[in-house]
């Protein structure tokens, strides 16, 4: 059986990315709106 | 309650269910043997593609519907759209080039499939930028319309891509004539997570739709 690769690295850069622009986008959008 | 709080409502709820996609997918999820963990890319990656091409789909057709019936209406959902669609086009475009790195061994190549992609991304910024420059809102209204159409028209190509020309990256798995190809845990955790991607994009768009009508009151009040 293949051993699996250890490429965990590009996993968690790939999860930070995600979470980086979408929380960016998200506090944008919460700072362009009035506030409530 | 305000359209602006409801939409913040949603964003937040989409967030903290995020979080929830985040655990299972990096917890509770199996590794797969060959491409070992950067394979749990695809649950980010392929939400956030079909997200993306949600948002140009509905620039597309608002932008047929403006352009039919005259409604305003239809061209600022089309704007919100385009708007959220970029953000999410971004995550497909960064996410995508760190899962091929390790498994095609590059980061990027010119294929059909990701040179559409990111001629996508272009036409959202384009969209974008068009609709800045344009001060008259009808003839903004019009121009972009035109734009969002061509966009709706790149989206089959996009996704025939992967059968029409020859290509590095894989076939569809899910969106495919037979049944999705993957494991049950597996396949549990990118439909959660294709909900949660579409839960996102109608919080943003939401909000975004939402700030659209405070800054065309706060023009006409001025």
């Amino acid at each position: 059986m293949p051993e699996v690769p250890q490429n965990a690295g590009y996993m968690v850069a790939a999860y930070v990315v995600t979470a980086i622009i979408l929380l960016a986008y998200a506090v944008s959008l919460y700072r362009r709106t009035g506030r409530p | 309650m305000s359209l602006a709080r409801k939409g913040r409502s949603i964003m937040l709820t989409g967030l903290a269910l995020l979080a929830l996609v985040y655990v299972r997918a990096l917890a509770f999820t199996p590794v797969e043997r060959f491409q070992g963990p950067a394979q749990k890319i695809f649950y980010l990656h392929v939400p956030a593609a079909w997200s993306a091409m949600l948002a140009m789909g509905l620039v597309g057709l608002c932008s047929i519907l403006f352009l039919v019936t005259k409604d305003l209406r239809f061209d600022r959902f089309a704007g919100a759209s385009a708007e959220v669609g970029t953000a999410f086009s971004l995550v497909m475009l960064t996410t995508g080039p760190i899962w091929a790195k390790p498994i095609w061994g590059t980061w990027w190549t010119w294929d059909a499939r990701l040179t559409l992609t990111l001629f996508l991304f272009f036409l959202f910024i384009g969209y974008l930028l068009l609709r800045g420059a344009v001060g008259d809102p009808g003839l903004r209204a019009r121009y972009s319309a035109v734009l969002g159409i061509c966009g709706l028209l790149l989206l089959p190509f996009i996704h025939l891509s992967v059968y029409l020309f020859r290509t590095l990256h894989p076939q569809p798995i899910i969106l495919k004539p037979s049944s999705p190809s993957l494991p049950g845990s597996m396949l549990a955790t990118l439909l959660f997570s294709f909900a949660v991607f579409t839960l996102l994009y109608v919080g943003f768009v939401t909000q975004r739709y939402a700030l659209s009508l405070e800054r065309e009151s706060e023009v006409e009040n001025a």
